[in-house]
């Protein structure tokens, strides 16, 4: 019975910029509601199906309320790493999931965290550098920390491996 | 549902709840034990319960994530089901046998979603299917939701190009075709939940609605599929996704839904399918509600467009290429005219957005901006001043566009329409605005140059400068107000032209400007318009004579006459002291610029000021020693009016209310009688007189003092007069004896040892170091050693 369980995956993405690859990015407020996606990924010879909540930034997503976050095996903190508030508000997002998602064991729960948008200007307006935004992760517990450019699909496919290896630590939540 | 029902609600809610669960629970043990009658048998009664018509929608959300879950795990069985050699096309027609038609559309949309994957038939023919078959749901609630999850189940299946679900080239058209079917479909159900029920209840109805919006069950999350099409190029988003959305929009006739998918579209496609299409999104908003916000919705697309220009110099030609600027204009013309309740709010909003977009869009079009303006202007004639807060906020918002835009208030002088747009603004804001002006001159250290721009920036900001109405402020804050005038006197000091002729005029424009101020701000605005004045007398001064003498129409002579004029002003408020200073430092630039008479009527400006306006004896303290200060260094004066001014000067001295300030004003005036670098000014005797004098004074101070108190006063004046002696002693004032300075030095002793005499700590070590300092100089050897050797200390 694990098995098919364990195949499927529940990931929240949440952060003040979304994250999955938009053919437009930055261009839309919280005016749409989360957005669903599937996507499959295979390692150690099983295919593993996730399935993707990105909140695309939005403001008021606590109105997503509790049944959005029940059951999720992983949550993804993604931040531009060209922003610096979004990544001050790692920590609000962090508290807020824990809050509203309540795991079992909120200090042993998966999360993920990405630096998005590296490859903007080449670069040059990076604000958020990898050796701080690794010493917030390792302050939290060792939390697992890519630089990723969905725009340029660039580190995407490892981020997402980790994503599910993570999210098969964490024991299932039994539903009572 | 009745009013009171939230905690019948509650509990439909929970047994919601618990029967999913348990359908749950052995759907799952089915899926466990690959049994698929009883996987498909137990779904369907789960999904049973999204059958109820006892929830809120954000009840029924609950319900629905929970359902949304245990689908995703069917799914993947359905998937291994096809893998195990299960026909999909069987299984499409199976799950059709459940009993209710929502279960039924639940699992066929789950199915559905496995056979487009299994690409066994063309994804357009299984959505075309799907999307005809939701239909059999008219429940408001539970249509919307059910068409949500086959819109996120199809999300990422549609036969886009690129996607591997495209069969050919005409795909893009039938997954547009879906999505466009799905939104339409979903905007009647959300449009139509306002009729249900009883009309009492329509505000609570309205308040779900609006909920919906934010949840993950949005009619607008279609549109954001449609934008994410990839297939989608601009022909087809202007043939066809964009009149059809409209289409729908327009045609709903509903408020909530006019005023939200407006937004969505604006915010989801991208700038420039906007920008190409403008007519035909503009030409929607005339049809729309009367009671739509409509300014909140322009002002985002122009928003939108106004970053889109300024993210990039290249797409600045696109702009023009569709004369975005005069659409809009024309847009917002039309839609203030189909509304013509709109608060001014609205109407100085929507100006507010079109300048800001004309600002970054056509930097270069001063006359779009004025245009704006000038528009703004007309819809606010006619009316008094503004009183709303907001409004006001607006207009400062839109007045400081411009200065944003250029950091140069000159740019903004420019326009002809800013001060009349002013003039609609109470005094209050009218001030801020005026302070917005002036820090953004400072910020960017403008240079304002001419006098015609002075004479354009001083009507600008005129309510910092003068009361504008006839009504009294008592309230103003006194702070405020200081900072206020302290940045009138920053900007005053920064206006500055290198040439001469210039300057002047801009002086006398200021000068023009301020004298209206008023008793209050004079004192403020006077002294940086006085000392900036000095400077041009200085830079003249500086300069080589000019060989066209006739053509010079400028000259400190000529300056010196209006400050003196200027300065005349404070006297008259009054404020005494402070155009006593002002004269004096005006003596002093007439000393060095030669003009003896000049100087001289500054000082006797000065002195009737001291005579007739200065009564406090603080004041008069102040005043005198500065006088004394000033006049010893003047050197222009001949020895006649040179005369005249220090006899007066002794003579204030020797006035003065208290013994102790009379005594150090007339021994300060001995300085008066000798100059360190002016020959002419060495007369010996009279210093001593002076000093002579204030030993008297100091002497009949300790009188006083002692009939007074019984005791006598400190020795302090005394060692004061001591060490003017030695100045002037060591300066070889030949009237300074060694027997005056013994004699002194022997009084002071004397004084300080008798019975009645007060102990003074201070006086003591202040005598002593005297002392000390004469021991000093004895022993320092050499001529000035030998000056003092004969005194005995």
């Amino acid at each position: 019975m694990a098995s098919r369980r364990r195949m499927l995956l529940k990931v929240i993405i949440l952060g003040d910029s979304g994250y999955v690859n938009r053919k437009f990015s930055n261009q839309y407020k919280a005016t749409i509601g989360a957005d669903f996606l599937t996507k499959e990924v295979q390692f150690d010879d099983r295919l593993f199906t996730l399935q993707i909540w990105d909140t695309a930034g939005q403001e008021r997503f606590q109105s997503l309320g509790v049944a959005f976050y029940r059951g999720a095996d992983c949550c993804v903190l993604v931040h531009d790493v060209n922003v610096m508030k979004s990544f001050d508000n790692l920590n609000n997002w962090r508290e807020e999931f824990l809050i509203q998602a309540s795991p079992s064991d909120p200090e042993n729960f998966p999360f993920v965290v990405l630096g998005n948008k590296v490859d903007v200007d080449g670069g040059n307006s990076r604000v958020v550098s990898e050796k701080k935004a690794k010493a917030w992760c390792a302050s939290k517990g060792n939390i697992p920390y890519f630089e990723t450019s969905a725009k340029e699909g660039f580190n995407v496919d490892a981020a997402f491996e980790c994503i599910a290896r993570n999210a098969l630590k964490n024991e299932p939540e039994e539903e009572m | 549902m009745i009013a009171d029902g939230v905690e019948d609600e509650e509990k439909w809610l929970a047994a919601g709840i618990a029967g999913l669960q348990q359908n749950a629970f052995y759907m799952h043990r089915a899926l466990d034990s690959n049994n698929l009658r009883d996987a498909l048998k137990y779904s369907a009664q789960m999904l049973s319960e999204l059958r109820t018509s006892r929830l809120s929608p954000h009840k029924y959300y609950e319900l629905y994530m929970r359902a949304f879950d245990e689908l995703r795990k069917l799914e993947m069985f359905f998937k291994e089901e096809t893998r195990r050699g299960c026909s999909i096309v069987d299984l499409y027609e199976l799950v059709q046998h459940a009993g209710n038609i929502l279960p039924r559309l639940y699992l066929l949309c789950t199915v559905g979603s496995v056979y487009i994957k299994s690409k066994e038939a063309p994804a357009k023919d299984v959505l075309k299917d799907l999307v005809e078959m939701c239909r059999g749901i008219q429940h408001p609630v539970r249509g919307l939701f059910l068409r949500s999850y086959l819109a996120q189940v199809s999300r990422d299946k549609l036969p886009d190009i690129g996607s591997e679900y495209e069969g050919d080239a005409d795909t893009v058209v039938d997954a547009v075709e879906f999505v466009l079917q799905n939104f339409t479909e979903m905007n009647k159900l959300w449009v139509r939940m306002q009729h249900q029920g009883p009309a009492r209840e329509k505000e609570k109805r309205e308040k779900e609605r609006s909920e919906l919006r934010d949840l993950v069950i949005s009619v607008g999350k279609n549109l954001h599929v449609l934008s994410q099409i990839e297939g989608i190029d601009l022909d087809m988003y202007k043939e066809t996704v964009l009149p059809r959305v409209l289409e729908q929009v327009v045609n709903c006739k509903d408020e909530i839904a006019q005023y939200y998918l407006m937004d969505c579209i604006i915010q989801v496609f991208p700038d420039e399918y906007h920008l190409q299409t403008l007519d035909v999104l503009l030409g929607a908003f005339p049809q729309l509600q009367p009671t739509v916000d409509i300014k909140t919705v322009l002002s985002r697309l122009m928003e939108r467009l106004s970053n889109y220009a300024a993210s990039s110099a290249d797409v600045l030609p696109e702009f023009l290429q569709v004369e975005a600027f005069s659409k809009l204009n024309n847009a917002i013309g039309k839609v203030i005219e189909a509304q013509p309740d709109m608060p001014i709010l609205g109407v100085i909003t929507l100006y507010s957005s079109l300048l800001t977009f004309t600002l970054h869009v056509h930097p270069d079009r001063l006359d779009y901006a004025d245009q704006v303006l000038g528009a703004c202007v007309k819809k606010l004639s006619g009316k008094e001043k503004l009183e709303d807060k907001k409004a006001t906020k607006q207009i400062v918002a839109l007045l400081s566009a411009p200065l944003d835009k250029y950091n140069d208030i000159v740019t903004a002088l420019k326009l002809s329409n800013y001060p009349r747009v002013m003039e609609y603004l109470d005094s209050e804001t009218n001030k801020v605005m005026a302070t917005v002006i002036i820090q953004s001159i400072m910020k960017n250290k403008t240079r304002i140059s001419t006098a015609d721009r002075v004479e354009a920036l001083f009507e600008l900001i005129k309510g910092l400068i003068k009361d504008l109405d006839d009504a009294f402020h008592d309230e103003v804050d006194e702070d405020d107000f200081k900072e206020e005038q302290n940045s009138v006197a920053r900007l005053i000091q920064l206006l500055h032209s290198d040439d001469p002729e210039e300057m002047f005029k801009i002086i006398c424009t200021v000068r023009k400007h301020i004298l209206g101020g008023g008793p209050k701000r004079l004192p403020f605005t006077v002294p940086p318009l006085v000392f900036s004045s000095l400077k041009l007398v200085r830079q003249l001064q500086g300069q080589e004579e000019n060989p066209f003498g006739e053509e010079e129409s400028i000259t400190p002579k000529k300056i010196f006459q209006v400050l003196n004029q200027t300065v005349e002003t404070l006297s008259n408020i009054p404020a005494p002291e402070l155009a006593l200073q002002l004269f004096l430092q005006c003596a002093e630039a007439a000393n060095d610029c030669d003009l003896e008479p000049v100087a001289y009527e500054f000082f006797t400006q000065a002195y009737i000021l001291y005579e007739e306006e200065i009564s406090d004896s603080r004041a008069q303290v102040t005043a005198i020693h500065l006088i004394i200060g000033t006049l010893q260094r003047m050197h222009v004066f001949g020895v006649e009016n040179r005369d005249t001014l220090t006899h007066k000067a002794t003579g204030y001295s020797a006035k003065l209310l208290k013994k102790p300030d009379q005594c150090r004003a007339v021994y300060a005036c001995s300085h008066l009688f000798w100059v360190d670098d002016q020959d002419n000014v060495k007369d010996g005797e009279r210093v001593l007189l002076c000093l002579k004098r204030a030993l008297r004074i100091a002497n009949a101070a300790q009188q006083m003092s002692n009939a007074a108190r019984g005791s006598a006063g400190s020795v302090t004046l005394f060692v004061e007069i001591l060490n003017k002696y030695l100045y002037f002693f060591e300066k070889g004032n030949p009237q300074i004896t060694v027997a005056a300075i013994q004699s002194l030095i022997e009084l002071i002793t004397t004084e300080m040892h008798s019975d009645s005499s007060t102990p003074d700590p201070a006086a003591d070590a202040f005598f002593a170091s005297t002392l000390r300092y004469m021991e000093f100089q004895k022993q320092k050897g050499g001529a000035i050693g030998e000056k003092y050797e004969p005194i005995k200390v």
